[in-house]
């Protein structure tokens, strides 16, 4: 017989809210991801776009709506052709908390579906007990920041940690010997599922999904944090090659520059101060110098286009610094990354949206 | 121009509440007239609403006749070519002379698009869009219908799940009509010309979102 009951798989899923460990479709997948690159496209379009019939792209919008994942915007009317409704993610359709660890503190931010940050602390390690209790403590905090009927529409929490060669003591105090171990402690205490990834790498995958370079393909990414670190991406895939290969002209080198004359890097604030001002142009030479070389030479091999820095540095030095790689490389498209407050965190945050709802 | 197929019962023909089958609204009134002006010329809105009209069933008072699986396919073809297949049945499936549960209403409404589905009367023979749309539940009181639809209130506020999981499971466009509209106390199941009135603005909303290509004018 051609007819039995249907298989009421997704309304099921419905009811379940977003803690179980739901098994997304490909094709719902694939209709999160485009959203996410392109808010505001229309039904017809998500259709055109994956070759998905209209009827699928409704039961898929239907479903993700009742999620509430998925909100519809008013019919734009007066263009030629049908009025067409725009759909966008929903901001609060779901929520992530990242991690991320630094020379002096952890970062702890929340952000929200599209990627704005609900929430951000530093923590001081001296503040920290060292366990990953206390790290699940510090993410606690800031779930509480949440409306009540948010807390339940938590996605996960994404850690970002160095490589094993760059830990440093603190850092493996308050983790642990054994990642595993970090990652299922604080899974026990908060009921949510904990994802781990280095940390350049997550502050790429940040930027790639919410930030300057979500409609870029391919690129190369430079993380200006304490020291430089870079990122190769080629066709949405983060490529890491020697990931724990780093040049010794970041920040770090700056803010000890500063020290000597007894200045700090929060001095710097829409100006360099006067005081600074050869030291700086010193570091920045070489900084520039150092991005330049691993650009020249990775264009050889491999054809790009864009550029992305990303740092937390005051605004005024990242802006800097860029245009002076614009005046050196006017070819490549120099961009200041998106995430600027702990764009490490921010990354790690986005990791549970990859694993849960997008196309990897 | 697109053609939408409007198949369903006394509340597609537009039956005014609490009166005989032979009085009905006019046709601007009626839910189809409301969504003809909505979409506008571009859009050939054809009606089909028949009193007492069943998904699946022969009924065995008011006649073979009302079974809306036999008369789907020759209406169908009938009104080829056809862009979209709107089908809003299930409420006289609910009267206790046929005793199913609403699972089973939904079932009813699965024969309908499968049987569409074989017939193909789309463009260049190809499957149309088609919508299922969830009447709104019978009212608690249904005034001297009570015994003709005995247990039908309860089991009516189940449909639109039922049909939702249907939609879902076969892939066609669904709309629940109680999110929009309820039916009128006059008789607790018919639907009054305000009711139209937001269904019809309502579905032109739904028809819009699916999503047309531009068509090639045709000379």
């Amino acid at each position: 017989m051609r007819f039995a009951p249907p298989n009421p798989l997704r309304i099921a899923d419905r009811a379940s809210g977003l803690n179980a460990p739901t098994v997304r479709s490909y094709n719902e997948r694939l209709v999160l991801s485009l959203l996410l690159q392109s808010s505001g496209i229309s039904r017809l379009e998500i259709g055109e776009k994956t070759g998905l019939s209209a009827q699928t792209v409704s039961v898929i919008v239907r479903s993700l709506e009742q999620e509430a994942l998925v909100s519809k915007g008013e019919a734009q009317r007066g263009r030629v052709g049908p009025p067409t409704i725009p759909l966008s993610l929903n901001p609060e359709g779901a929520f992530s908390v990242g991690v991320s660890f630094g020379e002096d503190a952890a970062n702890v931010a929340l952000i929200d579906f599209v990627g704005r940050v609900r929430y951000h602390a530093a923590h001081l390690y001296s503040s920290l007990q060292e366990s990953p209790a206390a790290i699940a403590a510090k993410i606690e905090e800031g779930l509480l920041t949440l409306p009540p009927a948010s807390r339940t529409r938590v996605a996960g929490v994404g850690l970002a940690v160095p490589d094993d060669g760059n830990v440093s003591g603190r850092i493996r105090k308050l983790l642990g010997r054994d990642l595993a171990d970090a990652q299922a402690n604080i899974e026990r205490k908060l009921g949510l599922s904990v994802y781990i990834q280095n940390e350049i790498t997550a502050a790429a995958g940040g930027e790639s999904l919410f930030g300057m370079a979500r409609s870029l393909s391919d690129f190369l990414f430079f993380y200006l944090g304490s020291r430089l670190h870079s990122r190769l991406i080629l066709n949405y895939q983060i490529h890491s090659g020697r990931s724990d290969l780093s040049h010794d002209v970041g920040l770090l080198a700056l803010h000890q520059g500063l020290k000597k004359r007894g200045l700090a890097l929060s001095d710097i604030g829409s100006e360099i101060p006067a005081a600074a001002d050869e030291l700086y142009t010193q570091w920045q030479q070489a900084c520039s110098q150092q991005i330049l070389e691993s650009v020249r030479s990775l264009l050889s091999f491999v054809n790009f286009k864009s550029v992305v820095l990303s740092s937390y540095a005051p605004p005024v030095l990242a802006r800097d610094l860029c245009e002076r790689l614009r005046k050196e490389l006017p070819d490549v498209q120099f961009l200041l990354g998106a995430n600027t407050t702990a764009p490490k965190a921010i990354g790690a945050a986005s990791l549970p949206y990859h694993s849960r709802f997008m196309v990897q | 121009m697109r053609s939408v197929l409007c198949f369903g019962d006394s509340n597609t023909h537009g039956q005014i509440p609490g009166r005989g089958p032979l009085e009905r609204y006019d046709r601007h009134t009626r839910w189809p007239g409301v969504l003809q002006s909505e979409l506008g010329p571009s859009w050939y809105v054809i009606e089909e609403g028949l009193s007492g009209r069943t998904t699946v069933h022969d009924d065995p008072i008011e006649g073979a006749h009302k079974n809306g699986r036999s008369y789907l396919r020759p209406c169908a073809q009938s009104h080829t070519v056809l862009d979209l297949v709107i089908i809003m049945l299930g409420t006289n499936d609910l009267k206790i002379r046929f005793n199913k549960p609403a699972s089973e209403v939904a079932m009813g409404i699965g024969c309908l698009i499968y049987d569409l589905r074989e017939l193909a009367p789309g463009p260049g023979g190809s499957v149309p869009e088609i919508m299922i749309v969830a009447p709104p539940p019978i009212l608690d009181d249904v005034k001297e219908w009570k015994s003709i639809f005995a247990g039908a209130p309860e089991k009516s506020r189940q449909l639109a799940l039922e049909f939702e999981i249907m939609a879902d499971s076969l892939g066609v466009h669904f709309f629940n009509a109680g999110s929009v509209c309820s039916c009128d106390e006059a008789d607790g199941f018919h639907l009054n010309a305000e009711a139209h009135r937001a269904l019809g603005a309502a579905l032109a909303q739904e028809i819009e979102a699916i999503g047309w290509p531009t068509q090639q004018r045709k000379s």
